[in-house]
């Protein structure tokens, strides 16, 4: 495989069906060691799909893995001795406690010192409750137990799918606090979820799937910073008069793209000068009926959950975009 | 080793190994209580015999074991279902390949525990039925002279050993029913299916269902004093195989279910 030295997980043309149903179709995922890699998408996008893969639950259709520097294929089971992973749903023996899930557990798979067990349990905080049984456990419970179940063996690559599911804020805090701190270890963290936001307040790096296909990925920062965007909405008449007017604002390598239709062009500038963009429209007497604002990101996000952030009706705002006013989030709708 | 333990460790805290046995022991001990204790009461005396002849050593032992085999098997299949088919309602099966886990490995090693489970299971409850025959016995007023004869004794552990071997190929059964299924319920519902289908079968196929696993599980215990048990439904099979051949095949019918869902748990797709 090229290009997949110092990666932590690397996939190439990672394709999976079900039936006739195209899960992963050519999925290419960079993830490099030691950092919190989000791994966003909407719901069906094939984020489940790809755990199942990279941890031998379900064989690839084509395409290669490789797990820490080394081609995973079938049979090389013993390279998830150096992973943890949490898929889909925890899974327990319901007549089992906490304490006692754990230890049968971790008589597969990779050896476990004892001593790791009640460590595991003072982490995701189930230490009173270690004794009670699974079944009377909340959802938010089992995926406390099911995080530590996916840090028995100390992995060095730790897969989480949606692992925020059913958490109150107090665990998805103390969940994001463990997550940086193994990425500051050394260990290489690769979460999924269908929410950016979720993902924003920890992540360094991010993949967006869509359709089993990766259609963005790199660093959070990079993503935020360099992809504002800024869309405006003019008469269909008045699209090529208003690029012409907008294209000077534009980043210098980026070209205005449009829907003719519609109406509707975005902007390639921070997210902050969506003023500008209708001032210089309304200098050459050119007027918006709809101004957006926003990271690329987040646009691209909401078009592939369905907020359908170009062409929308103002339906950009209070669509699960970021919440913690960070600069970079600007919005505003004007209709 | 450590997945045999921890697997054997499962099925101990297991609520649903304790019920089987407690329903197979709670039976055959109020079974063998109560027929004593009315030994006497019968109305007439071929029926007193026969209710006596029941308790009274060492026959009673044959009728111990014979009861312990026959619906031991049933509740085998369903014990076996449950433990194979609850890997996949519940997911552990999951966890644990996604840990690295050798699915063969695992699967094999589930099923011995469980066949260890099942001897525990066999010793107890004959155990149980042994001083349930004898507290029947004294009910009776029956002696309990028997129960030391040498010859039977003797003959016991050979006995108790083809018995557990009969009973944990039943328990394969039901075992790979369930992984094949992929679930708890689906299992024993097919399993117990099967279990029963098999004895109807025989009234149209007795030349094909002798060879089928149920019936070569029963005609391997036939001993020459005693006739065979014939499940739960009850002998007049005809048909039987002689028991060593009969022995033999119960050897194939266990293996080759323990490959089949080996083959089949390494192949699955766990996408559930
Ligand atoms: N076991 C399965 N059988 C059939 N289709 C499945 C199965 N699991 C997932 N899919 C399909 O594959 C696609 C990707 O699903 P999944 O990987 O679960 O998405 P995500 O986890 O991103 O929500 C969806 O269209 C889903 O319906
Ligand atoms: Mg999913």
């Amino acid at each position: 495989m090229s290009g997949t030295a110092g990666l932590a997980l690397a996939t190439r043309g990672l394709r999976k069906n079900y039936g006739s149903r195209h899960a992963l179709d050519g999925l290419n995922l960079s993830v490099p060691m030691g950092v919190v890699y989000g791994f966003l998408g909407p719901n069906g996008a094939g984020k489940t799909t790809t755990m199942r893969v990279l941890t031998g639950l379900v064989r690839p259709d084509g395409g290669t893995v490789e797990v820490l520097g080394k081609p995973f294929k079938r049979g090389d089971r013993h390279r998830l001795f150096d992973v943890g992973a949490l898929v889909e749903s925890p899974t327990f023996y319901p007549y089992l406690s906490a304490r006692a899930n754990l230890r049968e557990l971790a008589a597969s798979g990779a050896p476990v010192p004892s001593k790791r067990i009640e460590e595991l349990l003072d982490l995701v905080g189930l230490c009173d409750r270690a004794n009670d049984k699974v079944q009377g456990y909340s959802m938010g419970m089992k995926q406390r137990l099911g995080i530590a179940a996916a840090l028995l063996s100390d992995p060095k690559l730790l897969l989480l799918d949606e692992p925020a599911n059913g958490l109150d804020p107090a665990g998805i805090v103390a969940m994001r606090d463990t997550l940086r701190a193994l990425a500051a270890q050394g260990k290489t963290v690769f979460i999924s979820s269908h929410l950016l936001a979720e993902v924003q307040v920890m992540a360094d790096v991010v993949g967006i799937i869509a359709a089993g296909k990766l259609v963005r990925e790199g660093p959070l920062k990079e993503l935020l910073s360099m992809q504002g965007v800024v869309k405006v909405r003019v008469r269909p008449n008045l699209v090529d008069a208003a690029i012409k007017t907008l294209q000077p604002l534009a980043a210098a390598d980026r070209l205005i793209e449009s829907d003719r239709e519609e109406g509707w062009l975005a902007v390639h500038v921070s997210a902050d000068r969506a003023e500008d963009v209708n001032q210089q429209l309304a200098g050459a007497g050119i007027f918006a009926s709809g101004l957006e604002s926003g990271t690329d990101l987040e646009m691209l996000f909401l078009e592939l959950t369905g907020g359908q952030a170009v062409g929308g009706e103002g339906t950009f705002v209070g669509l699960g975009a970021p919440t913690n006013g960070s600069a970079t989030t600007g919005k505003e709708t004007a209709a | 080793m450590r997945l045999f333990v921890s697997g054997l460790r499962k099925l101990v805290r297991r609520p649903a190994s304790w019920v089987t046995l407690g329903l197979l022991v709670g039976l055959l001990v109020l079974i063998l209580i109560a027929v004593g204790g009315t030994a006497s009461d019968r109305v007439n005396a071929t029926r007193e015999a026969a209710a006596k002849d029941l308790v009274t050593f060492p026959g009673a032992y044959s009728r111990v074991l014979q009861f312990i085999t026959g619906l031991g098997g049933l509740f085998a299949v369903i014990y076996g279902a449950a433990i194979a088919g609850s890997e996949w309602s519940w997911g552990t099966l999951k966890s644990s390949v996604a840990r690295g886990e050798s699915r063969v490995r695992y699967i094999l090693i589930s099923y011995v525990s469980v066949a260890v489970m099942i001897g525990f299971g066999l010793l107890i409850t004959f155990a149980a039925g042994v001083i349930a025959a004898t507290v029947g016995a004294h009910l009776a007023n029956v002696s309990t002279s028997g129960l030391g004869d040498t010859a039977t004794l003797g003959g016991l552990p050979e006995r108790l050993l083809k018995g557990w071997f009969a009973i944990v190929e039943e328990g394969a059964l039901g075992f790979t029913i369930a992984t094949l299924a992929r679930s708890q319920l689906a299992g024993i519902g097919v399993g117990i299916a099967f279990y029963f289908g098999e004895s109807f079968a025989t009234i149209f196929l007795p030349d094909i269902v002798r060879y089928l696993p149920f019936s070569v599980a029963n005609a391997a215990l036939a001993t020459t004093s005693s006739g065979t048990g014939g499940g739960v439904l009850g002998g007049g099979v005809t048909d039987v195989l002689p028991p060593d051949q009969a022995l033999l095949l119960v050897g194939v019918w266990l293996v080759g279910a323990l490959v089949v869902a080996a083959l089949f748990a390494d192949r699955a797709e766990i996408a559930g």
